[in-house]
């Protein structure tokens, strides 16, 4: 792979890394910390043909990348937890009517305005389900400043996949570190763009929402004479509102069922020194950085430790998990919040005895706290 | 050098976050690792502020400095000096502001203060306040000896705009000489 030497922080670089993947539209709102990501779309968008919206309110911001997703472009958000707190509403609508979109947030401390300038990852459980009613979530979680790149490109593209908003999410530490990331070169990313599906056939053939059951709607751009109906209302294959039994719950069992059937493709996890892994540490985000940190110093000192970090949060690597906690029996999970990825690690190992170290007064954990915690255990 | 842990601290407004970013940049371009993180508060100006840098030549995982393990800091406003000195090592350096800073007994037992009047040199002598982060890059530079001073200086002027290069330049070269004179005494 081709790489590139790029300095910048992990706000900048989802911006690149959008404009890179073809986005064409960013309509947001800023809010701290998330705020750079904004500063600098709204340098790159016009520059690449582009357009960046501030709009008068996160909810506003979230409907104009929503329309503008409508139309066919790559369109994107960002974010912090009240903006997502706000966009919620938005956001269901597009998960309903299945209009792709990424959406980035760079986690600060909540819950309300909580920490505006302080770290936390307390939006974990929020991403699964930010809106009322049944869906699967698509939530990516960058644990670098390169992931910061290379996972919003990613969620570009499996947003076209899977028709639906795709979460990227930072948090404040990750999105303000300033330091070297090696990236995939442009032409690599623009090689690897994966539009979305499109329908080509007689426009009196076209059911945008008359898909398998494993699959997304087939949404042409808006105004390019293929009429469908755009509601967030249960509806039918033409996108009409409908309340006919059979109808509803097809639709909606085909939402979650259309990315539960394909959950290898979104998998994603780092493993850091398992292969003689006798203490499993599971981290992400920021926090890996200081378990990978940890983990050298408990290995100076003979604890063979090592490191599962999920980069696909929710659906979570599920079976990947349950293999690890398996074999070892001392399982510790490291959040900035109190647990919200433990019980999903719990659910998928079936397991009750995973520990926990969890911070919430918006300051990073540090790698001795975690080397303190793993030998009291 | 295997790894140099720095600390500048101030209030918010006063630019340590810059010289973080120059210090990181250079170490990058001079063929290793560099991170800089910043810590601040939600209020704009007047807020207590942090800024870390690591400096190593193996790659750098955890991006804070470590309590005990910073070789340098440099403080231009009392509210932060005391929030963050007792990340220091024992016998570090710690250089302050003295017309704002003003550093205990205690403090100057366990910690090398030294005393330069930061902003009164960037307002005065290089005639622009907001050149104090420059001043403040070349004294810790100069201290800690952590990167080439060329790369650090082409690293520094590729940061400002062009018109402001030699007014930077002049604030890099009294920093260093307020710092020499300081290691002298």
């Amino acid at each position: 792979m081709a790489t590139r030497e790029v300095i910048s922080s992990g706000n900048e670089l989802a911006a690149l890394a959008a404009a890179d993947a073809g986005c064409k539209f960013f309509g947001g709102y800023p809010i701290t910390p998330s705020s750079e990501v904004m500063h600098e779309m709204s340098d790159l968008m016009p520059e690449r043909g582009g357009a960046c919206i501030q709009m008068e309110d996160e909810i506003a911001g979230v409907a104009a990348a929503i329309g503008a997703s409508m139309s066919g472009v790559r369109s994107m958000t960002a974010t912090s937890g009240p903006g997502i707190s706000l966009k919620a509403e938005n956001l269901g609508l597009a998960q309903m009517a299945e209009v792709p979109l990424v959406v980035v947030n760079v986690m600060r401390g909540g819950p309300s305005t909580g920490l505006p300038t302080r770290v936390s990852q307390g939006d974990i459980a929020q991403a699964k389900n930010p809106s009322h009613g049944d869906y699967k979530s698509i939530t990516l979680c960058a644990g670098n400043l390169a992931e910061c790149y290379t996972e919003t490109v990613r969620a570009f593209n499996l947003a076209d996949r899977f028709m639906q908003p795709v979460f990227v999410l930072l948090d404040e530490t990750i999105g303000h570190m300033h330091g070297k990331a090696m990236l995939p070169t442009e032409e690599e990313v623009t090689v690897g763009i994966k539009p979305r599906k499109e329908f080509t056939g007689d426009s009196s053939e076209y059911h945008p929402y008359g898909v398998a059951q494993d699959e997304p709607a087939v949404l042409n751009p808006m105004f390019k004479g293929y009429k469908y109906h755009f509601t967030g209302l249960h509806h039918d294959k033409n996108g009409f509102p409908t309340e006919e039994i059979e109808t509803c719950r097809k639709l909606i069992e085909r939402l979650f069922n259309k990315v539960e059937a394909h959950e290898e493709e979104l998998e994603s996890y780092e493993e850091f020194m398992m292969e003689d892994a006798e203490f499993l540490l599971i981290a992400y985000g920021s926090v890996s950085l200081a378990a990978k940190e940890a983990i050298r110093h408990l290995r100076a000192a003979g604890i063979k430790a090592g490191l599962f970090r999920p980069i696909t949060m929710w659906p979570s690597p599920a079976k990947r998990i349950k293999h690890w906690t398996d074999k070892i029996q001392k399982v510790l999970i490291v959040e900035l919040n109190i647990g919200q990825y433990r019980d999903e690690i719990q659910r998928a190992s079936g397991r009750l005895d995973i520990e926990g170290l969890f911070k919430v007064n918006g300051r990073p954990i540090s790698p001795y706290e975690i080397v303190e915690k793993v030998k009291g255990m | 050098m295997a790894r140099t842990v720095m600390r500048f601290t101030g209030v918010g407004g006063q630019g340590v976050l810059l010289a973080g970013e120059i210090f990181a940049e250079a170490k990058i371009k001079a063929g290793g690792f560099g991170q800089k993180t910043a810590t601040y508060t939600s209020q704009v100006r007047g807020g207590p502020t942090v800024v870390d840098i690591i400096l190593d030549d193996d790659e750098i995982f955890y991006p804070y400095a470590n309590d005990g393990e910073i070789d340098f800091m440099l403080s231009v406003a009392q509210v932060s000096f005391n929030s963050f000195k007792g990340g220091v090592s024992e016998g570090g350096t710690i250089v302050v502001e003295p017309n704002l800073v003003h550093p205990t007994e205690e403090d100057r037992k366990k910690w090398n203060i030294v005393e330069i009047p930061i902003i009164t040199i960037a307002k005065e002598e290089v005639g622009n306040v907001i050149t104090q982060s420059v001043v403040a890059l070349a004294i810790a530079n100069t201290y800690m000896n952590a990167i080439d001073r060329q790369v650090l200086i082409d690293t520094m002027l590729s940061k400002v705009p062009a018109k402001v290069h030699e007014l930077n330049l002049k604030a890099f070269d009294l920093g260093e000489k307020y710092a020499k004179e300081a290691m002298a005494k």
